[in-house]
């Protein structure tokens, strides 16, 4: 080939990536642009009304004064509520799947019941929630309720997560473990989980920013319009940030009045989403420098 | 004394074999390096030993395999206990997310052991028999993971040698090591002989020249040949393992 | 010490062993040459049997240790080195088993006047001295040591020279004799070939120790 040509090349090669570098950058930048401008959004209108009293009061008149504290609560409740159900359930039976069953059919039909399940949507495992845990059951409009619905809703994710999770650890570790004479019990636990362990939190906690955004499984299973008290029990109706917004934004007894409240209470529930991701991110880097690969 | 041993080996993986009719037979206290190029079937006659590729869906084996002149995958052979006689070594240093020390205690507490005195003790002279103890006696209680990679693999070989098995398996121990760390793991294998009976995958044909007394060439699933590894890096018999091993394959 | 260091000793003990041999075999060879001894000339061919066997283990240990460890820098040039002094001493040995087969074949007393005219005692001791002296040598890693036979050697080739031309003479005086004076030509050459080869070995020495070839250099 002659020089020139390949200085031509060159060139031509230089543009071609230069380009393409300006395509994804710009792109990247008109997504970090669109997140900016809806949060910068929420906490222009919202921060307003961010105060010690808004998060620890009780709504006042109607929902047009005061503060959010109970639908706080209620979320929290919900959210530890469908993880102490999800969390078991979802690790072991992604433990199950991932060490136990061989590939085959039947490891084959859970995991598309796995997917099937996460892609139902929301509304529809209220309907179920209020059907199964509300009437057939007993439990009333409840926290109770509310937390198998929305734990419900959340095991395909942690299954999912957790089974990601149980790939990651390299085979040899398995082979190594069961090279010492362990059963497949003892590698699990003592070798398999504990390496996997950082993203099976990881995933946990993504869950847990997926269930406290939500809004139609506690609709017709928990959640409260307006009660201005906490609850004592698990059997006790409880308020929700979610379906809080939802309320006063829709159907509020005086909704331009509580518009205010409603841009807090969004940025409320925007804040326990952003800081569970950076509880994620912290817990998997501290578990994670714990069983570095080098 | 014949230690271990294969009799009209095969072994499909689905309906593909990946070993035709092995016969090979190996002696107490010697070493014997498998080597052939990728996908030979070296590896996975290693893993016969210890019935590694139980773990491996839909294969079949027929033919004998024998440790001591016992059949190990007869019925009623408990696999759990059949590993416990033969130690393995991987390819990547791989210690457990543990202490140093709990990486070498973790054989014996798996299989019950609970004596804490036994379990220092038999830590202790594991780790002094493949020379790390000096280097790592201070920081035992320290993570597995803050050894360097050398240091690892000879940790992991401390850690088959804690249960005391009579065979160790190595597949491919070195390949992820640098010169300094492989020639001691060499050295080590050359120690542990005395003790044990070796067998060694190795892509590293000088590998298998230094540490080896005899050599086995795999290729496409069959033994091509086996015999004294000075034999073999001589005066090969067969065109194939003499085209192999100076390099002419193709 | 590592597996290769001691496959390298174990086969450094077996040459140095053969060296010994060999020398033993020159210097019974030349105990039997200076008292025309028969017994002692017998022994040299027993010796020899065992010198050829060493010789092939050593040529065999050395292909092994070139296949199974590729040695490199001084460890290579060691092993290049012994292949080359194994032969040395193998010929040496020769010599020696040949010296012996004069001394059984000549039961002439007409030789012990010509040797002793000739100097050919004092040669051989000279070159029974410069294996034993390139053995210091390897042993000690002494290149200094290893240059000083080149001297020597020329001292051996200086008693040769001076030797057939005495032999050359009595051939002149004495003619109907002339096969004997050549059987005794012949003899003197092979000993001042055992310089010759002390002074291969010596290259070859200072060859491992120093790496450089000095075969051709000017002396």
């Amino acid at each position: 080939m002659k020089q020139v040509d390949e200085n031509k090349l060159a060139k031509s090669k230089k543009r071609k990536q230069s380009l393409a570098f300006f395509m994804f950058g710009f792109i990247g930048f008109v997504i970090v642009g669109i997140l900016l401008t809806v949060l910068s959004f929420i906490v222009f209108k919202g921060v307003s009304v961010i105060s010690w009293d808004f998060i620890t009061k009780m709504p006042e008149e109607g929902m047009t004064r005061g503060g959010i504290y109970p639908a706080i609560i209620g979320t929290l409740c919900l959210v530890g509520g469908s993880m102490i159900f999800a969390f078991p359930i979802g690790v072991m039976a992604a433990i199950y799947m991932n060490e136990y069953v061989r590939d085959g059919i039947i490891k084959k039909i859970i995991k598309q019941m796995t997917n099937n399940l996460s892609g139902i949507p929301s509304i529809v495992f209220g309907l179920f929630g209020m059907a199964l845990f509300v009437n057939k059951l007993g439990f009333g409009d409840s926290i109770l309720a509310g937390s198998l619905t929305l734990g419900l809703l959340a095991l395909p994710v942690v299954i999912r997560t957790t089974e990601e999770a149980l790939k990651g650890v390299d085979d040899t570790f398995r082979h190594a473990s069961l090279g010492l004479g362990a059963t497949k019990w003892q590698t699990t636990r003592r070798v398999v989980l504990p390496i996997a362990f950082p993203n099976i939190i990881t995933g946990l906690i993504l869950s847990v920013g997926r269930v406290s955004g939500e809004t139609a499984p506690i609709l017709f299973t928990v959640a409260a319009y307006f009660l201005p008290k906490l609850p004592t029990s698990i059997f006790d109706q409880a308020m929700a940030l979610p379906y809080h917004l939802y309320v006063i934004s829709t159907s509020g007894t005086n909704i331009e009045e509580s518009r205010p409240i409603a841009y807090g209470t969004a940025l409320v529930l925007i804040i326990i989403v952003l800081l569970t991701n950076i509880l994620a991110n912290f817990l998997r880097k501290y578990f994670g420098k714990k069983v570095k690969m080098n | 004394m014949l230690k271990l041993e294969s009799k009209q080996v095969n072994f499909y993986y689905g309906s593909s074999p990946a070993l035709k009719d092995i016969n090979l037979e190996m002696e107490s206290n010697t070493v014997t390096a498998l080597i052939g190029p990728s996908g030979c079937g070296k590896s996975t006659y290693l893993r016969l030993f210890n019935r590694m590729n139980d773990l491996i869906d839909n294969t079949k084996l027929t033919g004998e395999v024998l440790i001591d002149g016992i059949d190990i995958y007869k019925k009623g052979i408990n696999v759990d206990t059949l590993r416990k006689m033969t130690g393995m070594v991987f390819q990547k240093p791989n210690p457990f997310p543990k202490s140093i020390f709990e990486n070498v205690a973790y054989g014996l507490r798996v299989n019950g052991i609970t004596d804490k005195q036994f379990i220092e003790e038999r830590v202790e002279t594991t780790i002094k028999q493949v020379v790390l103890w000096d280097e790592v006696k201070d920081k035992l209680k320290k993570s597995a993971f803050e050894l360097s990679g050398g240091q690892q693999q000879r940790l992991c070989i401390a850690r088959a040698l804690a249960i005391q098995p009579s065979v160790i398996l190595m597949d491919e121990p070195t390949s992820a090591l640098d010169p300094i760390s492989t020639s001691k793991v060499e050295e080590l294998i050359h120690e542990l002989k005395s003790k044990y009976t070796i067998v060694i995958v190795t892509h590293n044909m000088q590998q298998a020249a230094r540490v080896s007394d005899h050599t086995a060439f795999f290729y496409l699933g069959e033994l091509v040949e086996v015999g004294t590894t000075k034999k073999i890096f001589t005066n090969p018999t067969q065109e194939k393992t003499q085209n192999y091993i100076t390099g002419r394959f193709g | 010490m590592n597996h290769f260091e001691s496959e390298l000793g174990v086969l450094k003990k077996d040459f140095i062993k053969m060296w010994e041999l060999v020398s033993l075999q020159l210097k019974n060879s030349l105990s039997a040459l200076a008292s025309m001894d028969h017994e002692k000339a017998q022994k040299v061919m027993l010796i020899e049997m065992e010198v050829n066997d060493l010789d092939l283990k050593i040529a065999k240990s050395c292909e092994n240790i070139i296949a199974l460890y590729n040695p490199v820098a001084v460890d290579l040039r060691f092993v290049l080195a012994l292949i080359k002094i194994n032969t040395y001493l193998e010929k040496l040995g020769d010599i020696a088993a040949k010296v012996s087969k004069f001394v059984i074949k000549s039961v002439d007393p007409f030789y012990n006047d010509l040797i002793n005219k000739t100097q050919t005692l004092a040669m051989f001791e000279e070159a029974c001295d410069l294996v034993d002296d390139a053995l210091i040598a390897f042993k000690n890693n002494d290149a200094k040591k290893a240059r000083d036979i080149f001297k020597r050697d020329e001292f051996i080739n200086e008693i040769n020279k001076t030797a057939f031309l005495a032999i050359i003479d009595s051939i002149k005086e004495n003619p109907a004799n002339i096969e004997k004076y050549l059987k005794m030509i012949n003899l003197t050459r092979r000993i001042e070939k055992a310089g010759d080869m002390s002074k291969l070995i010596a290259e070859e020495i200072i060859f491992y120790i120093e790496a450089k070839v000095i075969r051709h250099d000017s002396k």
